[in-house]
């Protein structure tokens, strides 16, 4: 190792504990006093270690007394650790760890990837519904709820698309299968906005239950079909409500024995929801008519409505069987030419028969 | 709000110390700068240091103190986004889901560089942005609000950094790529 000597105290010894200041060597004592002295006199003062170059200022290896350590940057190294810090090796460890943190990238976008889908869905079904085009964005939405029908998000979306387009099976089956119909926060904004649409479908489907019930009533026609108009205006999304309040329009009319109007209506819901039972109920209609006017070509006509509606009803036992009672008063109306309820009907055919 | 010892927050996320600390040394080899001493982890304060030499080179210096804001971000985009869909958007209980959530928040908590790293750029970017140095024009703004950040750590920003990166990046990216 170095040797140096104090300028002051005259003390020779290893390099390392010496200090420099204003040019001259100090050891560590003299330092302090010179420095001290310096700044009373306002002359400069800073002072550095000096640095014995044969010692490795990395590791402390001695490179002996006759060859100094090269001078890397402003530090003495020995060859190793000069290496070393030219280029600083990254450890095994850190390697194995970015591979293994690359692997886990991989894992975490392919483990992912039926989420992305299914999140990807979801955020077109989203964008849908801001758009108002609910039929399209049902598709995505349920494709979502396959994977996530826990999203809080995913069932709301689904639930509003669904009602908005009058779907309440849908609906309904997205909210229950979320936790059996519960939302953590009740007052959240789209919970509140799809439980007031729920809501409104119900109270109309509750009124159009009750309308029914009414119209199997003589004399409730004008009532069923008010309720009906109710129902509809309530919930004009609602699948048929529309559709149904103008067949219970046909009632009400029938009641007030304007056939023109009864068959018109009848007409009209025949040609927009072709069904078994419009169908039906055009036959009664045009039957009326023939009681009243005694066209053949209305008899003609009501005939074929009435096979019409029994093709339509195919193979539904239950539905063939109102079908055939419906059907017996319609020929009945044809045969005698009187137009009469059901109810007068039931009393004076079905009950005599039942007795 | 509760205090927690930094070494033991550190602990909880490691991978996002040594991510930092290997994002400072990558950019040390690539300016080819020399760097004195590496430590990954430990436990104390700082948790993780690279000690290399000062360079005069204004991008150098920006890469090697702001890498690890670019990596670790990044990096907690990438992972918060495998694991965002599942967490927060469609509620499915999928465990591998959390354990990436915690791995990417780990990475994205300790983006922001520290004082000392800062320090160095702010020593020098003043003069260099009124030389007319596009870069660190940009970086002042950039270096003055990760201050603040840095800063803020006492009231949990770095978590607050992680969580807003983690949630909110995955959220812009899942809804760009729905619309596209």
């Amino acid at each position: 190792m170095h040797q140096a000597t104090c300028s002051q105290c005259g003390l020779t010894t290893t390099v390392r504990s010496f200090y420099s200041m204003g040019g001259k060597n100090y050891c560590e004592p003299c330092v302090w006093k010179a420095a001290r002295e310096a700044r009373e006199a306002g002359q400069p003062s800073e002072y550095t270690p000096l640095q014995d170059n044969s010692i490795c200022q990395r590791c402390g290896s001695y490179s002996g007394d006759n060859a100094d350590h090269p001078i890397v940057g402003n530090l003495a190294l020995c060859s190793t650790c000069a290496a070393t810090i030219s280029n600083w090796p990254y450890p095994h460890w850190l390697k194995v760890s970015l591979a293994v943190l690359l692997l886990l990238l991989v894992v975490a976008l392919v483990h992912g990837r039926r989420y992305f889908h299914a999140g990807r869905a979801m955020y077109i079904g989203e964008r849908l519904v801001e758009e108002q085009q609910y039929e399209q964005a049902l598709p995505y939405l349920k494709e979502t709820l396959t994977i996530a029908p826990d999203s809080d998000k995913a069932v709301l979306l689904t639930a509003k698309a669904a009602l908005e387009i009058g779907d309440m099976g849908t609906a309904d089956k997205a909210i229950q299968g979320h936790s059996g119909g519960h939302f953590d926060d009740a007052d959240d904004h789209d919970f509140q906005e799809v439980k007031a649409l729920w809501d409104r479908a119900n109270a109309a489907f509750e009124k159009a239950a009750e309308a029914a019930k009414l119209e199997q009533q003589d004399g409730h026609a004008a009532e069923a079909a008010q309720l009906k108009h109710q129902a509809a205006e309530l919930y004009p999304q609602g699948r048929g409500l529309a559709g149904l309040a103008e067949t219970f329009d046909e009632g009400s009319a029938f009641e007030a024995k304007d056939y023109n109007l009864y068959l018109s209506n009848a007409q009209k819901a025949w040609e927009q929801y072709p069904s078994a039972g419009t169908a039906a109920a055009y036959s009664g209609a045009l039957a009326c008519k023939y009681a009243v006017e005694g066209d053949a070509s209305y008899r003609q006509q009501s005939e074929w409505m009435l096979e019409v509606a029994r093709l339509k009803i195919g193979s539904d036992r239950s539905q063939m069987k109102a079908f055939q009672l419906f059907a017996e008063r319609i020929r009945h109306r044809l045969e005698s030419r009187q137009i009469i309820s059901q109810e007068e009907y039931d009393r004076r055919f079905r009950r005599q028969a039942a007795q | 709000m509760f205090f927690i010892p930094g070494p033991v927050i550190a602990m909880l996320t490691f991978p996002g110390v040594i991510v930092h600390e290997a994002a400072h040394l990558f950019f040390c080899k690539l300016f080819k700068l020399q760097v004195y001493e590496v430590c990954f982890l430990r436990f104390g304060n700082p948790t993780g240091y690279v000690l290399h030499e000062k360079t005069q080179d204004f991008t150098a210096s920006f890469f090697v103190s702001m890498g690890p804001f670019f990596g670790n971000t990044l990096l907690c985009i990438v992972f918060c986004s495998a694991a965002f869909l599942p967490v927060w958007e469609l509620r499915v209980a999928d465990p591998l889901a959390y354990f990436f959530y915690w791995l990417g928040l780990s990475i994205g908590m300790h983006a922001v560089p520290s004082t000392g790293d800062l320090s160095n750029l702010w020593e020098v970017a003043p003069l260099k942005a009124k030389r007319g140095n596009l870069l660190a024009i940009i970086s002042l703004p950039l270096i003055a609000v990760l201050y603040v950040l840095n800063f803020a750590r006492v009231v949990w920003a770095d978590l607050g950094f992680g969580i807003a990166v983690g949630v909110l990046g995955p959220i812009a990216l899942f809804r760009a790529l729905a619309r596209a």
